[in-house]
């Protein structure tokens, strides 16, 4: 069977030569059940040609973005990990509107700290590329009710699976990142008092807040870290 | 090896639509097919260091379907298989084939179809069946690259095309499935 399937295979694929073929047509004529496996994998063909579909709008972006992150080699202590890890650091991110301009950003970041649990420096990273320095920010939230930017963007870091938003507060952006796994403490972090395992940090100008539980939420944006506690309050629940 | 993730790009990315042909049938349950096409890129970079020319579209549908091989494999799961009973009963307009008197399965298929059931029933098919047939018929890959891209006969691509479009007919024949086909 397995021969005949190479030869009919061959026959419809209009490899075979010149004689074949007219022994084929020939034998097609008298087949009965060769002639139905002809018409059936002509249907089966036309019903696959169904299934094609043009790439997503956006997803050009996206793979040029994760290619000039991997290029920039900007993992955080990639230098001691696997190069499958280093990869995927990124992996999933950006869907983002703005791809190549925010892969531009951060491509132009300075270097990662070495320690830095991947998920929180996928993050960070993430905010660092989207919001303004701080001192562009203008005078501050204010009482302004948050607006969501853009879509979500999952990312994969570490192997964790991260949800990222970013919320709008007046002249603030603000990075929510949500993950069904606990943000690792980063080197540096203060754990902090109250209800779940919450913990604060600074990155250059960038506070970090997590409050890790059932779903962990980490809020990132160029405040004070003290400041995150109740800037993530004012924002929508995850 | 940085320095070339232009030429890198330059070289894959007119071949990202047939890459994304490839994820969406490739990819593992519970993941996206963005996802893979952007792990496939990643890896493909990795690797553009050592790549020796050759056919670059079945070079990155082999990564592709590697990907999402060793992306199933860690999440020790399988392809979703639904059973042909549960496939009957949510396809509309299901009647049987078979017996005499049975309408031919070509006649059926043909008559119609939409690319929601044809994407369910090809999920059916035995997953060597299933990629010969995303590769050629779906991705337009011609039987030489998909032979590149999965490493074996070309012989053997075009018999496990042919038995997976027979497959495919029969079970949207049973399924019914008889309208929307233009």
């Amino acid at each position: 069977m397995d021969g005949h399937d190479r030869l009919l295979g061959a026959f419809l694929a209009g490899e075979l030569g010149p004689a074949d073929t007219r022994r084929w047509d020939a034998h097609l004529l008298e087949c009965e059940q060769c002639w139905r496996a002809v018409r059936e994998d002509r249907a089966g063909r036309q019903a696959a040609h169904l299934l094609r579909q043009p790439a997503p709008p956006g997803l050009a972006d996206r793979v040029v973005f994760a290619v000039e992150v991997a290029a920039a080699g900007i993992t955080p202590g990639h230098q001691t990990r696997p190069r499958g890890r280093r990869r995927r650091w990124l992996a999933g991110a950006a869907a983002v509107a703005a791809g190549l301009a925010i892969a531009l950003a951060v491509l132009l970041l300075p270097g990662g700290r070495a320690g830095m649990p991947a998920a929180v420096a996928a993050v960070a990273r993430y905010a660092q590329a989207i919001t303004p320095p701080a001192g562009q920010q203008g005078p501050g939230t204010g009482g302004a009710a948050p607006v969501e930017v853009g879509r979500p963007v999952t990312i994969t870091a570490g192997g964790q699976q991260i949800v990222v938003r970013t919320w709008r507060l007046g002249h603030l952006e603000a990075v929510v990142a949500v993950s069904g796994r606990p943000f690792p403490m980063p080197p540096g972090a203060r754990g902090m008092s109250g209800g779940g395992m919450a913990w604060s940090a600074r990155l250059g100008k960038l506070g970090l807040y997590c409050l890790n539980g059932r779903t962990s939420e980490l809020v990132a944006a160029p405040v004070p870290a003290a400041e995150l506690p109740g800037l993530a309050a004012r924002l929508p629940p995850a | 090896m940085d320095g070339d993730h232009r030429a890198f790009l330059e070289a894959t990315l007119p071949y990202l639509d047939v890459v994304y042909q490839v994820a969406r049938h490739a990819v593992a349950g519970g993941q996206e097919p963005e996802d893979l096409v952007q792990e496939t890129y990643l890896r493909a970079y990795t690797a553009f260091g050592s790549y020796r020319g050759g056919d670059m579209r079945a070079w990155l549908a082999a990564t592709c379907l590697n990907v999402a091989r060793s992306d199933g494999r860690r999440r020790r799961r399988r392809p979703v298989e639904l059973p042909a009973v549960a496939l009957l009963d949510w396809l509309p307009g299901v009647r049987a084939v078979g017996g005499e008197g049975e309408a031919d399965v070509a006649d059926v298929v043909i008559a119609g179809l939409d690319a929601q059931a044809v994407s369910r029933c090809l999920a059916l098919l035995p997953e060597p069946q299933r990629v010969c047939i995303v590769l050629m018929d779906v991705a337009g890959y011609t039987a030489r690259e998909a032979s590149e891209a999965l490493g074996c006969p070309r012989g053997t691509v075009l018999a496990r095309v042919h038995r997976g479009r027979r497959r495919l007919a029969r079970l949207l024949a049973e399924a019914g499935v008889s309208h929307g086909w233009p």
